[in-house]
């Protein structure tokens, strides 16, 4: 009995460590990234790209990290050197899934860190980019969460810089919770976050447009 | 049982005995090792980071034949395919990436305006809200340091050079007629408008083999791809109306721009020092088409056509009532271009660009028309063999065909003359190292006018002496041939000719650009006669030579101050020349010793304005006393003007924009005229020429309707 009992358990945990190299890989990368083990989880992610040729995920997160770190840099040359290098992953990723509104997005993303870095510079250009890519991606998915949520970010910026009121964008950060909540989450490691942000600015417009 | 212990065994067993292991060090040019460099096996999920020492180490199923590929930033990427049980105890070594921004670059006599350039001198949005500048980007290159202030002609004068030593390409196309015409002693404006371009580099020497007929400077204009949306602009200003509209399709865009511009309601409440019988009135159309072809290939067509009148009289010491000058002028401008991307690192562009340009002048009781009929051809074809090694080579063809009717109550005379030149062009860029890199060139230029073949070699060098400095140098020699002005009259001529030597160091640090420039530029056979004007009867040759030499200097720092930006420019110009009718070596008088400017612009959040000041000031010009004798010898008062300018963002989509300039209204002096004849003291007179105006205002309002509600006109002003 006991050795039956050694032998299942054994068997047990090898079906359990019996994860497929991409699981073991991209659960591995998403550790050091939270770790903000940053340079690591790009290269994993990376690596995990040249073996999962048909897949975009990979790809995007090392673009994503790239981008999400580089907002802060004092230094162009590094900044250009890291979005340069994300443009190259979100290129990657799009190639295998085109007119991916993820993706799409993510681009948008990329430029807002050049704008954040000198909107003198980069403004003029990028912006108009960015209202570009936002409605292309809304057109393409009208009921996905994160590219109403990053369109509804991107105009209250403008709203904000101008006086004018948000409370019309703060319709549509409720209606993007809604779509948040009702998404059905299946594939994975899908990028489905955002619901977190989504409910922060959603406390911002209570608190902001509240009559006291 | 034990046939499923013996078979979980062999599993796990299978699983160990063909492991590999990959293991060696990466290191840099230098040797040093590169920590944190990521290394793996392509398609596999095998792989590390480098350690400290750059060492690295790890195992792998794969067997056969792997590639091996390691990335570092900042490094090319390094890739090696040898079997798996090769891959161990290698030394590789990565090459610094040289297409990053804090790589070198050959920029010696060059600056860069637009968001693609490495080092930008002048952003997208100085081009157009610099004060003083008034929306034109010619303008706003005047405050950066080589160029001459001469406010009474509004063109680019540099180093020394007169302005039609300077050429201006759009898409590397050449402009044949870029300002538009006024009258004596009113400056000039571009035609172009700031707002159809992304980027601009403006070099002021030693610049590229692909670029000819140029003595000074060349302005290189890029227009946009692609418009980022469909928009209908309305401008209602002080001086005109502006209506403008872009569409959109899948592949292609069209923009439309009109504007009509009058002065008379401006004269009416401001009258200047002149009588207009006509103010200046304008109407102008440009169209930009753009196609995109299914890879990369682009169509761009633009086609521009203007209309300007004008009449008045203006005073003169020897005429009592004046002289009258009007001018009917009608522009055509057609410049196309196409690029593409081929097969094996090749690229092509050409292009091909005309100009019908016509002239009615009225001069006193003189009937002048000036047509001339210009077109350019060019094909260009570049090779990437590596990110440090371009070739780049071309051929082009010029053709100029000018006539001029001169008409009075006892003369009558017609002149003509074909300009066409050949030429072709090689230029290789080579970067030995991020720190060192060279662009050697070669350009042959053969002119059927003047029957004669000339070669001009180009280098440069860059060096990077620090983290954040660099030293260039560049040599050049440049040829062109005589202006029209000349070749009406005669055309037994050889090209006039300089040579630029330039030494530039560039300190950048951080949003903060220290730039200084020396240069020595030698001029040789320049154009001279023998009567006071150039004139039909005048005797030619090419006898006469000069230089210029000076320092430039250039600071700009967007970081010290919070929401503020400025920049400096200083130059120190020492040219002499002896050419045209000069008796002797002299200073031209439109060369001032030094010219310093300085620029300011604040963005007030609370306001939702940006407030800008621009100061100018240059030191007095030469000009002619002939009651002291001599030739150039005296010194007129300095230039000293204060700008301002006020945008203010009613809505994301209205904007109200007021510019001033010369704030203090400085009775600045553009010089003297003296008369022919002495007065009865045996003195001759003179009068002092006095700018037209000593302020001038402009409020315009600016709306965009779009879909976009964020979008406006801040661009175009």
């Amino acid at each position: 009995m006991k050795t039956v009992l050694l032998i299942a358990t054994f068997i047990f945990t090898l079906s359990l460590s019996a994860q497929t190299p991409y699981e073991k890989g991209m659960n591995e990368a998403f550790a050091l990234w939270e770790q903000q083990k940053n340079t690591e989880a790009v290269q994993l992610f990376e690596r995990i790209a040249s073996a999962e040729t048909d897949n975009w995920l990979p790809p995007y997160y090392a673009g994503l990290i790239e981008i999400v770190s580089s907002f802060g840099l004092k230094d162009e040359a590094l900044l250009n050197t890291k979005l340069t290098r994300a443009k190259e992953f979100l290129d990657n990723a799009s190639e295998i899934s085109e007119n991916n509104p993820e993706i799409m997005i993510t681009y948008a993303l990329l430029n807002t860190a050049y704008i954040a870095f000198d909107g003198a510079k980069y403004g003029m250009t990028l912006s108009g980019e960015n209202v570009a890519i936002y409605q292309k991606a809304l057109a393409i998915a009208p009921s996905n969460p994160r590219v109403l949520l990053g369109k509804t970010e991107w105009d209250m910026g403008a709203a904000k810089f101008f006086g004018k009121s948000i409370a019309p964008y703060c319709e549509d950060v409720e209606r993007a919770i809604v779509l948040f909540n009702e998404e059905e989450q299946t594939i994975p490691y899908y990028p489905y976050s955002g619901l977190e942000r989504a409910s922060e600015i959603s406390a911002n417009c209570k608190k902001e447009t509240s009559p006291n | 049982m034990k046939t499923l212990l013996f078979l979980l065994l062999t599993v796990l067993c299978s699983n160990a005995f063909s492991q590999s292991t990959i293991s060696g060090k990466i290191i840099d040019q230098q040797g040093l090792p590169i920590m944190g460099a990521s290394v793996y096996l392509k398609g596999t999920y095998d792989g590390t980071a480098t350690s400290e020492d750059g060492t690295f180490t790890f195992e792998t199923t794969a067997t056969g034949l792997q590639t091996l590929i390691a990335s570092s930033i900042s490094f090319e990427t390094y890739s090696k395919a040898d079997d798996v049980t090769k891959l161990n105890t290698i030394t590789i070594k990565l090459k610094d990436d040289v297409n990053t921004l804090d790589a070198v670059t050959v920029n010696a006599g060059t600056f860069n305006a637009g968001d693609n350039a490495k080092v930008t001198a002048l952003k997208p949005l100085d081009i157009v809200t610099t004060a003083g500048a008034l929306g034109d980007f010619v303008g706003a290159l005047q405050t950066l340091p080589g160029t001459s202030n001469v406010a009474e002609d509004g063109r680019l004068f540099v180093r020394g050079g007169g302005a039609e030593e300077t050429q201006i390409f759009v898409d590397g196309m050449r402009v044949f007629t870029p300002y538009s015409p006024s009258a004596n002693n009113i400056p000039t404006r571009g035609r172009l408008s700031p707002f159809l371009f992304k980027g601009i580099t403006f070099s002021t020497g030693g610049y590229s083999a692909e670029y000819g007929q140029a003595l000074s400077s060349v302005l290189l204009l890029n227009s946009i791809n692609e418009p980022q949306e469909e928009k209908t602009e309305i401008s209602i200003m002080t001086v005109g109306l502006g209506l403008g509209n872009t569409q959109k399709w899948k592949k292609s865009s069209l923009s439309l721009n009109t504007s009509y511009i009058n002065l008379t309601p401006y004269q009416k409440l401001y009258p200047d020092n002149n009588e207009w019988h006509k103010p200046v009135e304008s109407v102008g159309g440009e169209a930009v088409y753009r196609y995109k072809f299914n890879n990369d290939g682009l169509l761009k067509v633009y086609g521009a056509y203007s209309s300007v009148d004008f009449d008045l009289t203006q005073e003169d010491i020897n005429v009592a009532d004046g002289i009258r000058f009007g001018l009917k002028n009608r522009n055509l401008y057609i410049n196309s271009s196409y690029q593409d991307f081929l097969e094996k690192d090749w690229s092509i562009a050409t292009g091909i660009s005309f100009a019908n340009d016509r002239s009615e002048i009225k001069y006193n009781n003189s009937d002048i028309t000036d047509i001339e009929n210009s077109a350019h051809l060019k094909i260009a074809f570049k090779k990437f063999f590596s990110s440090r090694y371009k070739l780049n080579f071309g051929t082009e063809y010029f053709a100029t065909n000018f006539t001029e009717n001169f008409e009075d109550s006892n003369f009558e005379d017609d002149y003509e003359f074909d300009n066409n030149i050949f030429s072709s062009f090689v230029e290789t860029d080579i970067f030995f190292s991020k720190k060192l890199a060279t662009k050697i060139g070669l350009r042959g230029e053969y002119s059927e006018l003047l029957q004669e073949f000339n070669l001009s070699p180009r280098l440069s060098l860059a060096y990077k002496s620090g983290a954040n400095s660099q030293f260039s140098l560049a040599y050049g020699e440049f040829f062109q041939n005589p202006k029209n002005d000349y070749l009406k009259y005669n055309s037994d001529f050889t090209a006039e000719n300089t040579t630029h030597y330039i030494a530039n160091y560039q300190y950048v640090k951080n949003k903060q650009i220290f730039r200084a420039e020396a240069y020595y530029k030698e001029y040789g056979d320049l154009v001279k006669y023998d009567t006071p004007f150039a004139l039909p009867t005048s005797t030619y040759n090419n006898s006469g030579s000069g230089y210029a030499k000076g320092l430039d200097i250039f600071w700009r720092d967007n970081k010290s101050i919070k929401n503020t930006e400025y920049w400096m420019s200083y130059s120190y110009l020492d040219t002499e020349r002896d050419y045209q009718n000069y008796p002797t070596n002299a200073t031209p008088d439109f060369a001032s010793k030094h010219n310093a400017s300085l620029v300011v612009k604040r963005w007030i959040e609370d306001w939702k304005s940006q407030l800008g000041f621009s100061y100018n000031y240059s030191s007095g010009r030469k000009y002619t006393d002939p009651n002291l004798g001599g030739f150039l010898t005296e010194e007129a008062k300095s230039f000293n003007s204060l700008n301002a300018n006020y945008a203010y963002l009613i809505s994301p989509q209205k904007i109200l924009y007021v510019s001033v300039s010369n704030v203090l209204g400085t009775k600045n002096v553009n010089g003297y005229q003296y008369a022919n004849q002495t007065n009865t003291d045996g003195l001759f007179d003179r009068r002092t020429i006095t700018p037209a105006a000593d302020r001038f205002f402009f409020i315009g309002f600016f709306w965009t309707i779009s879909d976009n509600k964020n979008d406006n006109q801040l661009d175009n002003l």
